[in-house]
């Protein structure tokens, strides 16, 4: 089910007038997951089952592994965790991906190997929920919390339907003791989460959608040369376009659990007013980059083995990151090149000796406050530049985030960089004019938040002007009349 | 912020769009404007669902926009008894469609296919993409995107302003007076009273697009654009073979199955007309069309009771005209074609 739908407002009425009824606190639970379930298989039912086994697998092997003394057992029961959520990610998220690669290298050295294309269909969410039970079977093995005691908790940690489809990815300690004692929204939570969830239905329906899916889709469409003009304004649409989808998203969840009395960590924090890269990702999708971080860069060393060492270990969860995010090698070439930038920056930092040099501290902690971004820079006009650069370096990256192929993205890139006056133009004075507005405007905006929140920031408006804008929000969102088009960050 | 000032936000918020959504509804009903319906995939695919009622209840249209024009669906419903499912779609080539349903084993109803010789014969559809969306759609569609559709049919069946071609944040943008970058292709533009849908996907012309020859004006430089920017020369004698057995691949399955296949051409007028004639003769087209898969066939200027209508914009019939057509049409099927209506 997708937040800007239809079916989402009236499902979600009915969830909040069932969560306020004075049931029992295990009643309510139940509503919550029998409702979690019909959000997820109102997309596809016959996947329910896939969440299902994820559930059961994942939480009694969770609590083997925690009890577990015989080292070799525990070892082994974490493998068929891993087999088991891995397996089912690397299948449907990758089966088709290695079947092409595979069949290019043997035909490359000269068999003739032509297999039929897999039908095969990425569930929706797949990489979110199975991020969300691995950190889970992964901190029994070690012992870093408690297994959860109740099946029903558990299930529901798992499924609950803001953050199922595309996160934020949460630990469980973070959901599962929220679970434990009744909840309720006060009347304030209520409105605080109505505020976020128009936000995002506005971020998402109005700007993404309405505003530069269009230009960002005739550029990265486009099969000729294209002048620089037009080739910035696609990519920079994108940029818009991929952050407004996202974190759009990120804040209905948020808001969809805060109306429910749930507080969900947040997951961008005005990514683009990041100074350098260690800022940026502490700031873009932080409960992925803080995962990464502790499932896949601290295991691999971290920053502990020597400077080669936590060079090579960043790549490498970079070049994972990417991956994650599609099976194409598009997605790892961003990844390296995001890779290849905090290098560059990590470089930079360790010859002028600056503290926090990496963007994995080595602790491992909560994604939140724990892990926070560069607060101490002064808003000044060096470091206004320097986040204007770190905006125009990630540009570069989304063009292979957002090609489907590299002819695709160097076409973009060669635009880009060399103009060729004789090439057709291609986008109208309309959308060029959507760009031109609203990227500086988004720019301006992160720079001026980026050491606050829209909640605080709401709480000193004064309430008819926080009234008028809320209620242009919801206009703007009414008159976009968009059908409701899922978001990007479902396909991952 | 005080407790209460988040709250207060909030209901002055809601209160305002109220008033803002009422004002601008009441604005455009004061205007004349009429309720018309999104035509999207969604919309498609409600009536894509309805083409497994058996073959004495339903009829299946599929075509290019003259099948919506010109088919009156109240008239052909009251007089034959049968539900008109109307699956053709404004500027496209309606044989994705037949391909459609030919491969659907399911199917076994009864097609009338419509035929505008140069959406029909050449490779020029401009509704392509939008076809391919229209069928996936149908074919993936989730039990929350039947729900939403439901909900949307409610809404738009009350509000004016939800009609995403005219009154969406992007349609008005999109009508603002700014000079295109020299070089940059111009969108058609139709007049808002042209194309107006109603639930049932039929498109009519407003009582003031048929009064006002300026704006039907509008509508044939838009066609005289798109003969010369965008249709190209008529397919090669290879090529129209080779398509011919396609089509007949496609309607032998149909009738394999008890179904059955039957192409119309609708009228057109003025230099549209010369075009088409010109550019695809009937003997070398519609006939060998015919010829070809031995499906029954309708070719307006056959009938007196059909050739006798004038297209206000070349194209397309006036909604007064397709119900005179209709009622015409369904005499030749019951007639000519052997057709029996429960009626």
């Amino acid at each position: 089910m997708l937040f800007n739908s239809y079916t989402f407002i009236v499902f979600f009425i009915i969830v909040l007038i069932l969560h306020n009824l004075p049931f029992s606190w295990k009643t309510k639970k139940i509503n919550l997951l029998f409702a979690s379930y019909i959000f997820y298989a109102a997309w596809n039912p016959p996947f329910i089952l896939l969440l299902w086994l994820s559930t059961i697998v994942d939480f009694f092997v969770g609590k083997a592994l925690y009890t577990q003394e015989n080292k070799h057992k525990k070892k082994l029961l974490l493998v068929i965790s891993l087999i088991g959520n891995l397996g089912m990610l690397c299948f449907f998220k990758y089966g088709g991906f290695v079947l092409e690669n595979f069949t290019y290298l043997v035909n490359a050295f000269g068999f003739n190997y032509h297999p039929a294309k897999p039908n095969i269909i990425l569930p929706a969410g797949i990489s979110f929920y199975t991020f969300t039970t691995l950190c889970y079977t992964i901190d029994m093995y070690k012992k870093e919390s408690k297994p959860v005691e109740s099946f029903l908790n558990f299930s529901l940690f798992v499924t609950f339907f803001p953050h199922l489809v595309a996160g934020p990815i949460v630990r469980p300690p973070q959901l599962v003791p929220q679970f434990e004692s009744p909840r309720n929204a006060s009347a304030e939570q209520l409105f605080q989460g109505l505020f976020l969830l128009t936000l995002g239905l506005f971020m998402k329906v109005f700007l993404a959608d309405g505003m530069l899916s269009g230009p960002a889709n005739t550029v990265f469409g486009a099969t000729d040369p294209l002048q620089s003009l037009d080739a910035w304004m696609g990519v920079l649409a994108f940029s818009g376009q991929i952050f407004f989808d996202f974190a759009g998203y990120s804040l209905c969840a948020i808001g969809a659990a805060l109306c429910l009395g749930f507080v969900l960590p947040n997951n961008f924090l005005y990514p683009y007013a990041a100074i350098g890269f260690t800022d940026f990702w502490r700031r873009w999708h932080i409960t992925l980059s803080s995962w990464l971080r502790d499932y896949l860069y601290i295991p691999l060393g971290g920053n502990r083995a020597g400077k080669f060492r936590t060079y090579i270990n960043l790549m490498i969860t970079m070049l994972l990151g990417g991956l994650w995010h599609g099976a194409n090698w598009t997605f790892v070439v961003w990844g390296a090149l995001h890779g290849f930038y905090l290098w560059v920056e990590k470089a930079y930092r360790d010859m002028k000796k600056v503290k926090s040099s990496t963007v994995f501290p080595s602790e491992k902690g909560k994604p939140e406050g724990y892990f926070p971004p560069e607060k101490n820079h002064q808003k000044n006009l060096t470091n206004f530049t320097l986040a204007l650069g770190t905006f125009l370096l990630v540009n570069v990256t989304w063009v292979f985030f957002r090609s489907s192929t590299f002819t695709s993205a160097w076409r973009i890139l060669h635009s880009m960089f060399i103009n060729n006056a004789k090439n057709a133009p291609l986008l109208k004075t309309m959308d060029i004019y959507k760009v031109a507005i609203i990227i500086p405007l988004l720019i301006i905006t992160h720079w001026m938040m980026r050491n606050t929140k829209a909640l605080s920031v709401a709480g000193k408006t004064p309430w008819w002007l926080l009234g008028v804008s809320w209620s242009a929000m919801i206009v703007l969102i009414m008159l976009s009349q968009n059908a409701s088009s899922a978001f990007i960050y479902f396909q991952f | 912020m005080q407790p209460t000032n988040l709250r207060r936000a909030g209901l002055f918020a809601l209160l305002l769009s109220f008033i803002v959504i009422l004002s601008w509804e009441i604005h455009l009903r004061n205007q004349g404007n009429e309720i018309s319906y999104d035509d999207n995939e969604a919309m498609w695919a409600n009536k894509r669902a309805m083409v497994y009622e058996p073959s004495d209840k339903a009829v299946v249209f599929i075509g290019s926009s003259r099948m919506k024009f010109d088919l009156d669906i109240p008239t052909w419903e009251s007089i034959t008894g049968k539900h008109a499912i109307q699956l053709a779609n404004v500027g496209s080539d309606p044989v994705p469609y037949l391909m459609d349903l030919a491969d659907d084993k399911n199917f076994k109803g009864k097609i009338i296919c419509g035929v505008t010789e140069e959406l029909f014969f050449s490779d020029f559809s401009p509704a392509d993409v939008a076809n391919d969306k229209k069928i996936n759609y149908f074919k993936k569609i989730t039990p929350t995107q039947r729900f939403s559709f439901l909900v949307n049919k409610f809404l738009e069946s009350h509000l004016v302003f939800l009609d995403q071609e005219r009154y969406s944040i992007n349609a008005m943008l999109d009508e603002l007076p700014i000079p295109l970058r020299h070089g940059v292709y111009r969108d058609l533009v139709f007049p808002d009273d042209f194309g107006k849908v109603n639930f049932d996907r039929q498109s009519y012309m407003t009582r003031k697009f048929v009064a006002d020859t300026s704006l039907q004006n509008m509508v044939k430089n838009n066609w005289i654009r798109l003969g010369k920017e965008m249709i190209g020369p008529p397919p090669s004698p290879g090529k129209l073979d080779s398509f011919m057995h396609t089509i007949k691949l496609a309607t032998d399955k149909i009738k394999a199955r008890g179904g059955e296949v039957l192409f119309v051409r609708n009228p057109s007028s003025g230099p549209m007309l010369d075009g088409e004639q010109h550019g695809f003769p009937r003997a070398q087209y519609f006939d060998k069309l015919l010829t070809v898969t031995g499906c029954p066939g309708i070719f307006y200027s056959d009938y007196p009771g059909l050739s006798n209508f004038v297209c206000p914009e070349w194209s397309h019939l006036k909604p007064t005209d397709a119900v005179i057509y209709t009622r015409e049409l369904i005499k030749v099927l019951e007639k000519d074609k052997g057709w029996a209506f429960n009626k």
